[in-house]
């Protein structure tokens, strides 16, 4: 058996053990524990989160799930309202917000294939909310037939629409869903630069570090408000390394890309690792004051809405 | 398209992995194994604009959405007599998606005919989870020769 056999083999068996996705190392025992306690509630939760004062708004729902606000359009990244992904990886925290307050999505993106950012259940419960639905290249074989337009973007590519454009940018990650898989779902990752009156908004999904990625993507999108940067996971670093910026990681893409605020994701919501909760902040903390950017970095708790860029500011 | 699903090693070997299952004939229970092969799957859960048709290789997705599927099934059974230990099970199965697409939970029907002593029809109906690696299965055959009841506690991947 070669090594790439032995990886899908190994793949495979995390994903049947209940692995969220983006865990292929699969630490079972830390995963299932959550299983039998609650989430952790959110309190006050965000039920009009439309905001007439703001250009560009952002609402994290835990995770990668981000309910994006541009003027007067509405974006959702990586949807997960569930309880579970892969079925037996339980939320450490609640979701940001109930379903029944997302109000109606111009767009929602998926950033790649695994459960915890590609979830057909909370698709399905936002239901008639969803208008659009973007995925990465070649992600259209695990897409239901849903009634709404569903497209691949690849990688570059543009979908443009009521005055809105979003684009599949390149992201260092993995395609595949189930493991076995991953022979063949060799596309099928991205993040996405969301663009609308003037405003960018860069979300990077999940991904590795991978300087020339972020820079061709600054050359290319040379004016963005704000970077949505993933942070975690963190530990064994030399198994999530390739896949998985480390926060240090996350302010060198940030800087890379030039943009003016970032607001960090993937962290704390789900055990897909072996990090505490707190690490992958503390270690954000650091490194954004190391490297003089701590002023620009907005840190939300799981269901905190901020204005990033006000209207008439 | 990333690719059109390609059978590796890994594959094979996952679907070289029986389902155990107990089946009822001449008033004993026997112990069986069963494999499953795929020739042909068309999938309507899928998207209207992805293809649905599968031969051999069908995600869990794509099957447990909601599909057809003809299948074929070598089975082991413990028995005294050697003519009866091996047999073909070939049919064809539908499955329904119950939870998140089917990927939670999902259900099938079914109908085949399997060699087993001449000959008999079988009916069956499953229930499946995990994204439609665990799951089990009855097989009803109103036949007298046939094993009137089998349940397969289903282990497959892809």
């Amino acid at each position: 058996m070669d090594r790439n056999a032995a990886i899908s083999l190994f793949l495979s068996a995390a994903t049947a053990l209940g692995a969220s996705g983006c865990l292929a190392s699969q630490f079972a025992g830390r995963s299932l524990t959550p299983l039998f306690s609650s989430p952790r509630a959110v309190p006050n939760k965000i039920t009009r989160p439309f905001r007439p004062d703001a250009r560009i708004a952002v609402l994290w729902v835990g995770h990668a799930t981000v309910l994006l606000q541009m003027d007067d359009k509405v974006f959702l990244t990586d949807p997960v309202f569930t309880d579970t992904v892969g079925e037996l990886s339980r939320r450490l925290v609640e979701p940001g917000i109930d379903v029944d307050a997302v109000p109606p999505v111009d767009a929602v993106v998926v950033s790649h294939m695994h459960f915890d950012h590609y979830s057909m259940g909370s698709i399905d419960a936002l239901g008639s909310k969803v208008r659009r639905l973007v995925l990465p290249e070649g992600a259209l074989v695990y897409a239901a037939d849903w009634d709404f337009d569903v497209r691949e973007l690849p990688r570059w590519a543009t979908w443009s629409f009521d005055g809105a454009k979003i684009t599949a940018v390149p992201v260092r990650h993995v395609g595949w869903r189930y493991g076995i898989d991953r022979s063949w779902m060799e596309k099928s990752f991205s993040g996405y630069v969301f663009e609308y009156h003037g405003l960018t908004v860069y979300f990077g999904g999940d991904t590795g570090y991978e300087a020339s990625y972020f820079r061709e993507t600054a050359r290319r999108f040379s004016s963005i408000d704000l970077a949505l940067l993933p942070i975690a996971p963190l530990q064994p670093r030399d198994f999530m390394e390739r896949n998985h910026e480390d926060p240090r990681e996350a302010v060198l893409a940030f800087r890379d890309l030039g943009a003016r605020r970032m607001v960090p994701i993937h962290f704390d919501t789900f055990v897909n690792s072996l990090d505490e909760a707190g690490d992958a902040v503390r270690a954000l903390d650091r490194a954004a004051k190391e490297m003089h950017v701590d002023d620009r970095v907005d840190r939300l708790e799981i269901g905190e809405q901020r204005v990033i860029v006000p209207r008439g500011g | 398209m990333s690719g059109a699903p390609t059978p590796d090693v890994v594959w094979v070997v996952a679907q070289a992995i029986p389902s155990p299952e107990i089946a009822s004939f001449d008033h004993a229970a026997h112990f069986g194994l069963r494999w499953q092969v795929t020739p042909v799957l068309y999938s309507f859960g899928t998207h209207r604009s992805a293809p649905r048709w599968r031969a051999f290789i069908a995600e869990p997705f794509t099957r447990h959405a909601g599909s057809v599927e003809l299948f074929a099934s070598p089975e082991y059974m413990t028995s005294d007599r050697s003519e009866d230990r091996l047999s073909l099970r070939v049919g064809t199965r539908s499955y329904f998606p119950i939870a998140s697409r089917g990927e939670y939970l999902s259900v099938s029907i079914g109908a085949s005919y399997s060699t087993f002593r001449g000959g008999a029809v079988g009916y069956e109906a499953g229930a499946y989870t995990l994204f439609g690696i665990l799951g089990v299965a009855v097989t009803y055959s109103p036949s007298r020769e046939a094993p009137t009841w089998i349940g397969t506690l289903r282990f497959r991947y892809f």
